[in-house]
């Protein structure tokens, strides 16, 4: 318990030793110091510090030695590095400084562990100075008298100290006052400099850790003196059109510096610099004439200076100055060609002299006039022909020959010397061999061999050749020694057309000519293909070929790439001349894609893709399907007619069986004792056997017989009789009807036998003739009780018909055809009805075999009774509308459809009072 | 004494006169400017008579041509001394008249002053190559002159600078007279006579 409150006690006392004011100073007491007191120190160096305790502390405090404790920025320093020198002092050591940091603290570790700072100090570590290196100086003239000195120098590394740098420099019996430099460490100017005494300068740096000298620079200042360049530089043109006088001032008097100089010109526009011998100026002098300079050519001057025995520096070069020189006669002809249009007549030629302005150091001056000259050769008494011209082209019309002509360029000096070109007839000499171009950078290289003949010299045309517009000719001149020139300002990606002309002495080589590209690029686009013809099995490509704009280079080959739509492509290359190809091998009836690719040396480009399908069919396949089915059909057709011609008869058996011929039958006949007594032969002819198809049957219902007189039905009992008699062969003759078929009616077995059970009873039947099939049904018969052979009256029939054709062709119908259309035989029933009633008219009395519903057969008995040729035209009405009552005029406007007709014969229905089939 | 030279001693002495002409030439240029710009600063007439300046000696001096090399520079050394002091206290009395006043006035005098010493160091050098022990300044040079008035300092100012201008001339030919490798090296024993 006393422990701990003295502790208190002592960390109060240590408190207030530290923290009150002493009495006497009004400072802090501290109870210790460090030595030594922020030093500076040299980096990697080691270090020791003692912390000593104040006595006074000991006592009170109960603090020692041993207790305290070093740290560098918070951070305890290991005890290792601690020595306990005595009771009240402790030493630390640190063998690298770079490890060291600020502050460096001593403090004290009481009872308790309670830590209290007894002092601390700041620790600067850093290098010693370097000794400076690499001093020079320059002396630069400011002005006329004003000279500054500034020298550099390599300060070295970094110190990490405060470091002073000065310039010191003496003279070997007065020290200059040193030169500080300001914000730098490496340079000073000095401004007070006296020539022509040698000078000791050198550099000191100095710091805390120490100091350092360069080594001595000894020179006198005006050896090292840059002066300022010449000024007011002029220039004028002497007499000679080839000399320029330049004139300057010097800064620095010839008691100061002797100087020499450097002269430089160049000719306005372009970049590179001559320059005038230094040996020709390596004297003091305030001007210079330069010469061999161009005529006429403005030039551009600039001077510099320095100490005339090479000691110092180069001035800058000064001001830059212009001047023209004057100006000289043409030191050259002007290059001359021609271009001879003869479209308009071969013999007359329309000749373009074209020259090239001369270059200005070859014109010399201002070109006031061409003076051309043409000199006809063929023809030594033509005059010579003189025009004098301002531009540089002139335009002759020549008839055909050789001409020489001259041209000459004038400029106020004189004239050039002349240019002459030879025009002859024809390019009859030996022209170049072996054109050739090759690019080179942005020129295009054309070569030559020479002809073995010796040129005077070529002419190159080119020109680029475009689709669109004329070839522009450009051209140049070449000496006849050289084999090759480059062009200039051709443009990559074009075609041009070059053409090389040997110019001899005594005429001109035809020229050759050679396409070129300077650069060539893959086309800018692709050739557009399209089928010209598409077959089975080929296809025939068409395509254009690509515009030269388009080109961009020599088309090299085209390449056909074509594919069904799931099948591998194929590839195909052609050869650039062709504008068609044809596909063979080709799958029918297939959809194929297709698209052109043209390719120069520098790449390619696919044009759009063509599809086509091939056919189905080759050429000739449908044909020769076609007509062997075809005729092979006609083949059998033919047979089968050819068959069918030799079989009729069978098949005319079979198909139109043969009916009885009511044409032919007369009473006599159809009697067995006068069976040929009624030869109709031409009857025969007309209507053969076989002819009837239908035979109509009337019948007459039981019932209504009371609705007739017994007068009108005595023919009934008659017919009765008869019916007993003729009973089962009713088919025979008379039970044929209008609508019956001819099956059901006709038979052909019982056509003899129909004949004679009918032979000995004469009977007549209405016979209504329908069409057989879509003929017209001509003539409707009744039977009739008249026993008046059927002859006179059919004779006066045909009679009355006055014979009409068209009757006699009905009645032959009639004979034919049964009829079964009742839709187209209605009228002609009609008429053919009334026919018959004129033709019968005194036979109506008879007439009996009446078919009369129960509905009709009053108004039809009414009729019968007022007008039997009325009710016999109404019988033959109803017959051929089956029982329905319908007036005649009703027939026309209401013809009965087919469906409504009863197309085949239906057995008779036997009933009360009817007519039985006889 | 020229068998006694050693080529680096005659090349050195060699180059001391060459910068020594040379300096005298461009002393001689400025001191002219000088002139100019003190007449007018000071508002003198540039053709004021003015009487010989004491404890300079004269730069004209009669038989020249015989004087040997020692004497030359004996001469040229004791005139350019006096010169210095002269100037030192001319730059002096310039700054207490006109303060900062004119500091173009002031730095021209400073770099003349500066070319004197110069130029007696080169006397001295050449001095020493002659083997020749070299006069010790009397005391701390001329007796102070008597207190002048404005006018007079700015008189006896023109006085230094004209007679400065004319040793600058002759001393020009004094070195060049020593810099020619001829028998006047025989002279040699002049200067050995001269005291």
């Amino acid at each position: 318990m006393f422990s701990r409150w003295s502790w208190v006690a002592c960390g109060f006392y240590l408190v207030l030793n530290i923290c009150s004011p002493d009495a006497s100073g009004g400072l802090v007491q501290s109870c210790g110091h460090i030595i030594p007191e922020s030093p500076v120190l040299a980096l990697g160096s080691n270090f020791t510090a003692l912390c000593i305790l104040n006595e006074s502390c000991l006592d009170f405090g109960n603090i020692y030695a041993s207790q305290i404790i070093w740290k560098i920025k918070n951070r305890l320093v290991p005890k290792e590095q601690y020595r306990e020198i005595n009771r009240t002092v402790s030493s630390v050591t640190f063998n690298d400084t770079s490890s060291l940091a600020t502050p460096l603290t001593c403090n004290i570790l009481a009872d308790g562990q309670i830590e209290q700072n007894i002092y601390g100090i700041t620790v600067t570590v850093g290098l010693a100075p370097e000794k400076p290196k690499n001093l020079s100086c320059i002396v630069h003239q400011v002005s006329r008298f004003t000279y500054v000195m500034t020298c550099t120098w390599n300060p070295g590394r970094h110190t990490f100290l405060d470091t002073q740098f000065r310039l010191r420099y003496s003279w070997p019996e007065e020290i200059f006052p040193d030169c500080i430099p300001k914000d730098v460490n490496n340079s000073c100017t000095v401004s007070d400099i006296q020539f022509f005494v040698n000078t000791e300068i050198w550099v000191e740096a100095a710091n805390a850790l120490g100091k350092a000298e360069s080594d001595p620079l000894v020179v006198d200042p005006i050896d090292i003196v840059k002066p300022l360049s010449p000024q007011n530089v002029s220039v004028s043109s002497g007499v000679l059109p080839t000399v320029l006088k330049l004139s300057w001032e010097n800064w620095i008097s010839d008691t100061v510096m002797t100087l020499k100089f450097n002269i430089r010109y160049r000719i306005v526009g372009d970049t590179n610099w001559m320059e005038v011998p230094s040996e020709d100026t390596a004297s003091p002098r305030t001007s210079f004439s330069v010469q061999g300079l161009r005529p006429y050519t403005e030039y551009v001057f600039s001077i510099r200076c320095m100490k005339e025995d090479g000691m110092g520096y180069w001035s800058d070069w000064s001001e830059e100055k212009t001047g023209i020189t004057t100006e000289d006669q043409p030191s050259k002809g002007p290059p001359i060609w021609r271009i001879i249009d003869t479209s308009h007549s071969p013999a007359f030629w329309t000749v373009h002299l074209i020259w090239k302005a001369l270059k200005p150091f070859e014109a010399n001056g201002v070109i006031l006039q061409y003076e051309v000259t043409v000199r006809d050769k063929s023809s030594l008494s033509s005059p010579v022909k003189k025009y004098n011209v301002t531009s540089t082209n002139h335009t002759l019309q020549l008839p055909e020959g050789t001409y020489e002509v001259t041209l000459i360029a004038r400029n106020s000096v004189g004239a050039s010397p002349p240019s002459v070109l030879l025009i002859p007839a024809s390019n009859s000499k030996p022209p170049v061999k072996n054109l050739r171009t090759l690019p080179k950078h942005d020129k295009l290289w054309v070569g030559w061999t020479a002809p073995n003949s010796y040129v005077l010299k070529y002419v190159i045309e080119w020109c680029l050749v475009s689709s669109s517009s004329d070839c522009v000719i450009e051209w140049q001149v070449a000496l006849g020694d050289v084999q090759g020139i480059d062009l200039k300002g051709i443009k990559p990606f074009k075609c041009y057309l070059i053409t090389v002309y040997p110019l001899y002495a005594d005429g001109q080589g035809s020229g050759q000519s050679v396409k070129a590209y300077l650069k060539q690029d893959r086309p800018s686009k692709g050739p557009t293909v399209q089928t010209k013809k598409v077959g089975k099995a080929e296809a025939v490509l068409t395509w254009n070929h690509l515009t030269v704009e388009e080109q961009n280079g020599f088309i090299r080959n085209y390449t056909i790439l074509y594919k069904t739509i799931d099948g591998n492509e194929t590839v195909v290359t052609v050869d650039p001349s062709k504008t068609e190809y044809t596909l063979s091998s080709l799958t029918s009836d297939t959809l194929y894609t297709v698209r052109m690719m043209a390719s120069t040396d520098s790449g390619s480009r696919t044009g759009p893709d063509f599809t086509f399908t091939t056919q189905k069919f080759g050429k000739g396949e449908i044909e020769a399907i076609v007509v062997p089915v075809c005729l092979a059909f006609l083949l059998i057709v033919l047979l089968g007619v050819l068959f069918c011609f030799n079989k009729r008869d069978l098949i005319k058996k079979h198909i139109w069986p043969i009916v009885p011929d009511p044409s032919k039958s007369n009473i006599a006949q159809w009697s067995p004792q006068v069976p040929a007594k009624h030869n109709f032969n031409s009857k025969d002819q007309m209507y053969p056997e076989g002819s009837f198809t239908d035979v109509s049957v009337v019948e007459i219902e039981a019932d209504d017989k009371k609705s007739f007189s017994e007068q009108d039905l005595k023919p009934f009992d008659l017919l009765k009789k008869e019916k007993s008699t003729s009973e089962g062969h009713s088919s025979g003759i008379g039970g044929s009807s209008c609508m019956s078929s001819p099956r059901q009616s006709v038979s052909d077995s019982d056509e003899g036998e129909t004949t004679q059970n009918t032979s000995s009873t004469v009977q007549y039947s209405t016979v209504v003739l329908n069409g057989y099939r879509d003929q017209t049904p001509v003539q409707v018969f009744s039977r009739s009780e008249s026993t008046q052979p059927l002859l006179d009256s059919e004779e006066r029939s045909e009679d009355h018909a006055g014979g009409a054709d068209s009757t006699a062709q009905r009645q032959q119908y009639f004979r034919q055809n049964g009829g079964q259309d009742e839709t187209n035989t209605d009228r002609p029933c009609f008429e053919r009805t009334k026919q018959i009633t004129r033709a019968n008219e005194g036979d109506l009395v008879g007439f009996v075999q009446l078919q009369i519903s129960g509905q009709s057969s009053q108004p039809l008995g009414l009729g019968m009774e007022k007008n039997t040729q009325e009710a016999a035209l109404s019988s033959v009405l109803q017959t051929c509308t089956e029982g329905q009552t319908v007036r005649p005029e009703t027939v026309e406007e209401n013809p009965l459809s087919v469906d409504e007709m009863p197309k085949s014969y239906l057995p008779q229905t036997v009933r009360q009072g009817g007519y039985m089939p006889q | 004494m020229a068998a006694a030279d050693s080529p680096s001693t005659a090349l050195r002495r060699r180059d001391l006169c060459s910068r020594g002409i040379r300096l005298a030439g461009k002393m001689r240029a400025d001191v002219a400017d000088l002139l100019d710009a003190y007449v007018e600063q000071q508002g003198l007439d540039a053709s004021a008579s003015v009487a010989a300046v004491e404890g300079v000696p004269l730069a004209a001096v009669e038989r020249w041509d015989e004087q040997t090399g020692t004497q030359r520079l004996l001469e040229n050394l004791a005139a350019y001394r006096a010169f210095r002091a002269l100037l030192a206290q001319m730059l002096e009395e310039q700054r207490e008249q006109l303060g900062e006043a004119d500091a173009g006035l002031g730095r021209a005098l400073a770099a003349v002053l500066l070319q004197v010493s110069a130029f007696a160091y080169h006397l001295e050098e050449l001095l020493r190559l002659e083997s020749r022990g070299i006069p010790g300044e009397e005391g701390d040079g001329p007796p102070p002159p008597p207190r002048l008035s404005l006018f007079e300092q700015k008189l006896r100012g023109l006085g230094v600078l004209r007679e400065l201008a004319q040793w600058a001339v002759r001393s020009v030919r004094d070195l060049r007279q020593l810099a020619k490798p001829s028998p006047a090296t025989g002279a040699a024993p002049g200067l050995a006579e001269s005291p």
